[in-house]
């Protein structure tokens, strides 16, 4: 894929191939609160059925993974492990930043125990707010990732806002 | 049979019923005149919430002997939590709440300590909790410390489950513990500083970006008042 | 502890030391093994370090403070009200029965009572909040002992709990809908039928794990004898809630010590198990499921009309004075120790929680087991990590 990252693929190419990743994204649950279980509910559950979708929730180890969902509330503590997982990701990785805990900090914002926001230590692609979001806000999340991949260049991947469910 | 029981009943609600508000609960006044005779000098004071609860309060010295009493003579058996009360009043006052919060008073920065039930005379008191199963009973323990960085016994050997609330109290407090087998640190990263539940301890964030306050009331079901209107666009 | 856990007990520890010897005779070396922070075996973040000899656990320690929010420093500096959503977070699959006791020690303190009709709404959404972390937790133990299909039926039925509850509250999880002398809102419309059919649901979702799991040879060889706590060692270490009327103690706060909610007034029955083991945890969640079922029916059908308010002030002030309220909690006893000065915000609030004192008996239960059963004991003690470390 070192192609695809120095932008020097043709057109067409580059299509397909952000067709495929687009619905094949192996997802690492990162579960780390109460919002934990509303990404279970969206991923395990037969109601929300994420797999319908192209996302494959069972990686193994974070080393097969595109993309990570950060649900719940990151403690300083925590943050070099999450630190350290995102940095086990191969390249193209996304990260789905999910609840208010997770986006700044949410109703701790004043603990002294806290990471106000994940994005002080791994970039974000896509905010989730909710407290904790319902599951449909997720999957709407994961869709909007989805639109952008499929039309992604490799060259600015980098100078992109990210994405806000609202 | 029945019907002299239940007249004898019914005389004795009657004469009880008067003096309502002076309920005698024989069970905890029993439990505390035996705990005052086996610690003797060490017991300090106690308090009875009559039918609800009973505080008793000992001397920094007697703590871990007054766990081996209620454990082995009162059938205190159920470890229900084991905690510290820092009653220095925080020197922030109320500064770190939002103006609008201050509803009637002046933001004061109290200086007196005041201590609660069953007194106290230190600033750091011990707070522990054990409960009876049989008779349903449960005693909260207090007892004074003496000094900044205080020191007290273990109840790690009388009952094993006080070791990790030890050491909550012990990075939350600054209070350390006498022959406990573990004494680090239980949540926070080792490199932490200061005692997060004292009083004095700061929540930085709060000084960054003030606490907006109580910014919606919301009505009570079944209140009116002049609000309603703003109240009634929801529906 | 009756004869057959005893005898199981016994072939347990003798078959330990046989692997002793192996071990010796293998000369296998000491490991260390560090499951977690992340790991799928273990619900959220708890990490535990276990030094191995062979196959057998010499020494397990658990490293907490991954998910540490600091509750007890933020309730000094929230109001009364704003507690009640702090605390919501807690025991998260549960959420609303968190809010109970705290309110339940403010009331104490303002000497106010909730009318009757607001008691039984409260009781009725506590139980069915009981309902939905337990129903959770039926599945979620089959899979850590290796079967998937469990937690989907869970998670399917779970969702028609947590319709149930949003209907009322407007929240699936965090529903913040307690009130210091009352609850928020009236019963919605219809919600009463409903429940009844989710009720059904949720009888036959027990149904259908007491023939997947309880009756599974698998789970049966993988959880009987493994982990037997004794009553006495359970008591002292602080354990509560079914963890410790599986080891046979009759205790129950909802039928012993209950203040403020109406299960007293209820028919139902405390379930115990004699044998102490991770089998006899599991089967008492699932009885207690199909109590629960049995109590919301009877709520439903005589829940007494009137106002669900009594007469508070708009800004709420506690009286100084210092209250310790406990309720019978899906993970165990919960109880809020709460000083006040007569303020807006509490002096003090001390969060006793269910799964931190159930958690800490894991190195004394996890001395001497085979890897395999750390996995079900601690999936059998069933801990939320928010409830650990609040
Ligand atoms: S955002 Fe809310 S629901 Fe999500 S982890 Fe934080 S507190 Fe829990």
């Amino acid at each position: 894929m070192g192609l695809v990252e120095n932008g020097k693929l043709p057109g067409p190419l580059t299509t397909l191939l952000n067709i495929s990743r687009k619905y094949s994204l192996w997802v690492y649950q990162w579960g780390l609160a109460c919002c934990a279980i509303e990404m279970g509910a969206a991923f395990a559950s037969p109601r929300y059925d994420v797999m319908r979708l192209g996302v494959i929730p069972f990686p193994a180890s974070p080393r097969q993974a595109d993309l990570v969902v950060i649900s719940g509330t990151v403690t300083d503590k925590m943050a070099p492990a999450v630190r350290r997982l995102y940095e086990q990701m191969p390249e193209p990785k996304y990260v789905i930043s999910m609840g208010s805990c997770a986006n700044c900090g949410g109703p701790y914002w004043d603990s002294y125990s806290v990471t106000k926001g994940v994005d002080q230590i791994i970039p974000v692609d896509v905010y989730v707010p909710g407290c904790p979001p319902r599951p449909e806000a997720l999957l709407e999340g994961i869709v909007l990732l989805q639109e952008r991949i499929a039309s992604e260049d490799m060259t600015d991947r980098w100078n992109r806002d990210p994405i806000v469910v609202t | 049979m029945s019907s002299p029981d239940t007249n004898a009943e019914e005389i004795v609600e009657e004469s009880t019923e008067p003096q309502e508000e002076l309920i005698v609960d024989d069970k905890r006044e029993a439990f505390v005149d035996s705990i005052t005779q086996d610690l003797g000098s060490s017991f300090i004071d106690s308090h009875i919430d009559p039918e609800i609860d009973v505080w008793i309060r000992v001397t920094q010295e007697a703590w871990s002997e007054t766990a081996k009493i209620l454990f082995e003579k009162h059938g205190m058996n159920f470890f229900n939590f084991l905690s510290a009360i820092d009653w220095k009043p925080s020197p922030f006052g109320r500064e770190m709440d939002a103006a609008i919060d201050n509803l009637d008073d002046e933001v004061t920065v109290e200086t007196e300590m005041e201590w609660g039930v069953a007194g106290g005379e230190k600033r750091f008191q011990m707070l522990a909790r054990v409960h009876n199963p049989a008779t349903d009973m449960g005693v909260n323990v207090k007892a004074d410390l003496e000094g900044d960085f205080p020191e007290v016994d273990t109840w790690t050997l009388v009952y094993p489950g006080a070791n990790w609330h030890e050491r909550e109290v012990m990075e939350m407090f600054g209070i350390s513990f006498k022959n406990h087998p573990n004494m680090v640190n239980l949540y926070l990263p080792t490199e932490f500083e200061g005692h997060p539940l004292r009083k004095d301890f700061p929540l930085l964030s709060r000084r960054a970006k003030p606490w907006p306050g109580i910014v919606d009331v919301e009505l009570m079901p079944g209140e009116s008042d002049d609000e309603t209107e703003e109240s009634g666009e929801e529906t | 502890m009756n004869t057959e856990a005893s005898a199981q007990q016994l072939s347990y520890i003798e078959n330990q030391a046989s692997d002793a010897r192996v071990n010796i005779e293998l000369e296998t070396e000491g490991m260390t093994l560090n499951l977690g922070p992340q790991h799928p075996a273990t619900h959220g973040t708890l990490r535990i370090i276990v030094r191995l000899d062979g196959e057998q656990v010499v020494s397990a320690e658990p490293v907490m403070g991954y998910m540490h929010r600091g509750y007890e420093k933020l309730t000094e500096v929230r109001t009364y009200p704003q507690v009640t959503t702090l605390v919501n977070r807690i025991d998260w699959l549960g959420s609303f029965a968190n809010e109970v006791p705290f309110i339940l020690a403010a009331e104490r303190l303002m000497e106010v009572e909730a009318p009757a009709r607001a008691q039984w709404i409260r009781t009725a959404l506590f139980e069915l909040s009981r309902i939905a972390n337990v129903v959770l937790f039926l599945g979620d133990m089959a899979v850590q002992l290796g079967a998937t299909t469990p937690v989907f039926y869970a998670f399917r039925d779970r969702e028609f709990v947590l319709n149930q509850i949003e209907s009322v509250t407007g929240g699936r999880f965090h529903p913040n809908f307690d009130r210091i002398g009352g609850v928020k809102d009236d019963l919605p419309k219809g919600w009463i039928q409903e429940t009844k059919d989710v009720l059904v649901r949720i009888n036959s979702f027990c149904e259908e794990m007491e023939d997947l799991v309880v009756g599974n040879e698998i789970f049966q060889t993988r959880t009987r004898g493994i982990g037997i706590i004794p009553a006495d060692t359970g008591l002292a270490y602080g354990l509560s809630g079914a963890n410790i009327r599986s080891s046979g103690v009759d205790w129950d706060l909802r039928r012993d010590g209950g203040v403020g909610l109406i299960h007293d007034q209820l028919d139902w029955k405390v379930w115990t198990h004699p044998d102490g083991d991770s089998f006899a945890r599991y089967w008492v969640r699932l009885q207690e499921v199909r109590e629960s079922c049995k109590m919301v029916g009877q709520i439903l059908d005589g829940i007494p009309s009137g106002p669900i308010m009594a007469k508070v002030p708009r800004i709420i002030k506690v009286p100084p004075g210092e209250a310790y309220v406990e309720t019978e909690n899906p993970l165990g006893i919960m109880g809020y120790y709460i000083i006040s000065k007569g303020d807006l915000v509490p002096y003090r609030v001390k969060i006793r929680s269910a799964s931190f004192n159930n958690v800490s008996i894991t190195p004394w239960v996890l001395k001497g087991v085979y890897v395999p059963d750390v996995i079900s004991i601690l999936a059998s003690l069933y801990f939320i990590l928010g409830d650990i470390d609040r």
